[in-house]
């Protein structure tokens, strides 16, 4: 009743409320969240960044997340804070079926991230693609893409493939807790572009913990290793490759095969997986060609 | 002073007199070393035998082989290189971790201390936190050098809270400067790992299940001489044990000097579980399961049970390991989930049996 | 000069003085009891009087020298207490606690030889315990346990295997702190009853504090009487242990003590 006696301030606050709702949404009205890195990739090189309202907390590429909200990550998404951002969409990891549920209980659209292998890469980009109404700049990346892993493997082609163990994460310092690529995924699909055979070629996980005595076993010729950018120095080379010295009857020690690359864009299944195809095949075979 | 206070003697109670029974003048010591012999033949046999056990299959004449150079010998490579050290890990961090529950719980005068009672793999798991989640950006050490630290800080800090009162060690302040930093320091450890990201946190809980997989015997040559101080302290404190058993005061009217006792107590049995956690990680149920069996076999006097206890708990944890390796292999359990399988019947059976 | 002698002895738990200018002595072979009422500071002084509390004020001395300059371990193979009661944090037997009452008389690392079993198998002995030397602790009633603790004090205080013949013409002392409070009638008489038989035939000082006047009236041959941390009196137990006095000691009146005593 206050409010009809007083049209003007009735107004005034509808506007105001309007003005606040509307103010960042951008263009075309979708508002994403992405919990999963290599999704928000996607997005962004798909041209649908000024679509991206919230990111996940390890997002770090490409520098524009910076300004996008953090919403937490695989075991701690912040529900509150995805509710606040109102998404159109939300981008969550395949096994966080919790949050699915809970999104789907206040009737927010969900794209669930799964990815296994190399070729998941392009199929989710053409499907996120679909999803966000960019298709064409979806299907031009997913076959830019392919044609880039095409190049990489015909390089490679007719060169040796030495039996290549790919190791993902290990313990700074020590030869404990190291972690490999298992016979699937895109690691393993990665290396096999890159044209080195895989060590764990045979075992069915993408991830194996490997024990010194699979490391003798397997006796790899070359040792590939992965590290994030984050702190990577000469010294920290240094001293990773000093730790390897302990066990010298490995051949890829004996032989000084140990490659170290340091890179946070060498463990997503992104956009940018040619380019780690094409950086994993130089460090095996020599920058060439 | 009226001869109505001596009682008659009662008819199953032998009025005592002549010369004592024989048995009666054989030192009960000397009836222990039998099965201390073969608890130490046990622990020698498993560090003996485990690294003929494992998950690739082994040709042991090419093990053996002199004339098979080593760096082409996979074999051999695969038995001394990951398999024996891992057993002699296993042997001296179940020994240790196994001696050190001994002395905790005559220390605290409780049958139910552990290792772990006062805070000590706390702190351990506190460093190895904080290595494993920052140590690529702060990279000093490693992983086991850092939990070594966080024990002997949590070890110092519990010290210092139970000396703040008084100036021996009552074990009753000991026991809530344990849980007080216990609880703390698990608080500071749920914080650093919502700080770290999938990863680390992952490979910290890994940490928590403990790993022997040494990959050769460096870390095993780093802890042996903390390893070494504390179970030379640990044969001299056997008999002060024994005393202490009796409570302070009647030990210290014995002729102890029981601050000194509990000192040493206090501090080789921290230095050994330290050493043990930097080794392989905060593997449970050794501490308790081990001397409590042995104390059954053996009885209390801490001569028998401290060796029989390090050498058992050494042969019992290279046998978990290697079960863990085995079972499921080509992966690992972790061996902390085997000690833990054998720990909870055990920890049934001890609440059921009647005393 | 007696064995054990108190000289103005004061102490105080923090802020709570418990003991204020008491003076005692303890003749060679005496057996005497302190009475007094709880809290009166018994246990006090016989921890002092032990070695095991260091006095805020005065001194004590075992045969003229001062406890604070006797070595833990001599003072340990002349001084043994009988603490009121005994609990064990793990199953010893019997023998096994009776031997470690010979730890002032053995090295570091060694190990009990025929003297000291023997000195532990005369003492099972002496107090009836022998039976129950394969026994654990814990199994075994309340007088009975009180009596291998006893053994274990005996076992401390035998001297057979001083090398010094000068040393086994010291002298040795028993302290007892409330050795019948937690038994039955019983198990009450057995120890009052060890206790007559240690001072009878053994070369011993005892001194044991106590409530029960039976006991006292029946083995004490002088009595110190304890009243708020204070000596009321000292003496012969025959002339302390009157209605009166006792009254007066327990502040209650002569007619209601005059019962308990023997």
């Amino acid at each position: 009743m206050m409010m009809a006696r007083r049209p003007l301030l009735a107004l005034a606050i509808c506007l105001a409320i309007v003005v606040a709702l509307t103010a960042q949404t951008p263009a075309n009205g979708q508002r994403i969240i992405s919990l999963v890195p290599a999704a928000t990739e996607m997005l962004f090189a798909i041209g649908a960044g000024p679509e991206v309202v919230g990111v996940s907390s390890f997002d770090t590429y490409p520098p524009e997340v910076a300004t996008r909200t953090r919403v937490g990550a695989l075991v701690d998404p912040d529900y509150e804070r995805i509710l606040t951002l109102r998404p159109t969409l939300v981008v969550v990891y395949g096994s966080q079926t919790d949050l699915v549920e809970r999104l789907g209980r206040s009737r927010i659209p969900v794209f669930s991230y799964r990815h296994v292998g190399l070729p998941d890469v392009t199929t989710t980009i053409r499907e996120l693609g679909a999803r966000v109404g960019r298709m064409t700049e979806a299907n031009a990346l997913a076959s830019a893409i392919e044609a880039k892993l095409a190049d990489v493997r015909r390089r490679v082609s007719g060169l040796p493939r030495p039996k290549t163990m790919l190791v993902f994460s290990r313990e700074v310092g020590a030869l404990r807790g190291i972690y490999a690529s298992g016979g699937i995924g895109f690691l393993h699909d990665l290396l096999v572009t890159a044209g080195a055979t895989d060590v764990f070629a045979d075992v069915m996980r993408q991830n194996v913990q490997v024990s010194s005595e699979q490391l003798l076993a397997r006796a790899p010729e070359v040792i590939l290793e992965l590290w994030p950018s984050k702190g990577w120095s000469a010294a920290r080379e240094t001293q990773e490759r000093a730790a390897w010295r302990q066990l010298p009857a490995v051949p890829a020690v004996r032989a000084n095969r140990i490659l170290m690359l340091a890179d946070d864009k060498l463990t997503i299944p992104g956009p940018r997986v040619g380019e780690v195809a094409q950086a994993l095949a130089d460090a095996l075979h020599g920058t060439a060609r | 002073m009226t001869d109505a206070l001596r009682p008659e003697t009662h008819p199953s109670q032998p009025r005592p007199h002549g010369p004592s029974p024989p048995h009666l003048l054989r030192a009960p010591l000397t009836r222990g070393l039998p099965i201390v012999a073969l608890s130490f033949v046990a622990l020698v046999a498993s560090v003996g035998l485990a690294p003929f056990v494992g998950s690739t299959s082994l040709s042991f004449t090419r093990v053996f082989a002199t004339h098979v150079p080593f760096g082409d010998n996979v074999d051999a490579q695969i038995f001394l290189l990951a398999r024996l050290p891992r057993a002699v890990a296993a042997a001296l961090v179940g020994a240790s971790l196994a001696s050190a529950g001994v002395v905790f719980q005559s220390l605290l005068q409780n049958p139910l201390a552990t290792p772990y009672t006062l805070g000590i793999s706390a702190g351990a798991s506190l460093g190895a936190m904080l290595a494993i989640t920052f140590g690529a950006a702060f990279p000093l050490a490693g992983v086991a050098a850092a939990s070594l630290v966080g024990a002997f800080l949590a070890v110092l800090v519990v010290y210092a809270l139970a000396r703040a009162r008084q100036h021996g060690l009552s074990t009753t302040v000991l026991l809530l400067s344990g849980v007080t930093l216990n609880a703390f320091f698990s608080a500071l450890i749920l914080f650093v790992q919502y700080l770290s990201d999938f990863t680390s946190t992952y490979r910290a809980l890994r940490w928590l299940m403990g790993d022997l997989d040494v990959a050769g015997y460096a870390p095993i040559l780093a802890a042996l001489p903390f390893l070494i101080v504390a179970f030379a302290a640990f044969i001299w404190l056997a008999r002060p044990l024994n005393l202490l058993s009796l409570g302070a005061d009647a030990a210290g009217t014995r002729g102890l000097d029981v601050h000194r006792t509990q000192r040493v107590a206090f501090f080789s049995a921290s230095i050994a579980t330290g050493a043990a956690v930097s080794i392989g990680g905060p593997i449970g149920f050794i501490g308790i399961i081990v001397p409590h069996l042995v104390r059954l076999m053996v009885g209390a006097d801490h001569r028998l049970v401290l060796p029989v206890s390090a050498f058992l708990g050494g042969a019992f944890l290279v046998t978990c390991d290697t079960v863990g390796r085995t079972v499921f292999a080509p992966l690992e359990l972790p061996v902390g989930i085997i000690t833990a399988l054998v720990g909870g019947p055990f920890f049934l059976w001890m609440l059921l049996k009647r005393r | 000069m007696g064995v054990l002698a108190a000289s103005r002895l004061s102490f105080a738990y923090g802020s709570d003085p418990v003991l204020d200018d008491v003076t005692v002595e303890v003749a060679h072979r005496d057996v005497v009891g302190i009475l007094g009422p709880n809290g009166s500071g018994k246990t006090t002084l016989l921890k002092l009087l032990a070695g095991s509390l260091t006095p805020a004020s005065g001194c004590v001395t075992l045969d003229g020298r001062a406890l604070d300059k006797i070595p833990r371990r001599e003072l340990a193979r002349r001084v043994a207490v009988v603490p009121q009661e005994t609990h064990l944090a793990f199953d010893y037997t019997v023998l096994e606690i009776a031997l470690m009452g010979r730890y002032p008389w053995l090295g570091a690392f060694e190990i009990e030889g025929p003297s000291d079993l023997a000195a532990a198998a005369d003492a099972l002995d002496a107090t009836g315990t022998a039976p129950f030397a394969r026994r654990a602790f814990p199994t075994l009633s309340g007088g009975e346990k009180q009596r291998v603790i006893i053994a274990s004090a005996l076992a401390q205080l035998d001297d057979r295997a001083a090398p010094d013949p000068h040393q086994r013409d010291t002298h040795r002392v028993l302290l007892l702190d409330e050795p019948t409070a937690s038994l039955d009638l019983r198990y009450q008489l057995e120890i009052g009853a060890l206790v007559g038989r240690l001072r009878r035939d053994r070369d011993v000082t005892i001194v044991l504090s106590s409530h029960d006047l039976r006991l006292v009236g029946s083995v004490c041959s002088s009595l110190i009487l304890l009243s708020h941390g204070r000596v009321l009196a000292t003496g012969p137990t025959r002339e302390l242990l009157t209605p009166e006095i006792i009254g007066e000691l327990y502040e209650v009146r002569a007619d209601l003590a005059a019962p308990l005593l023997p």
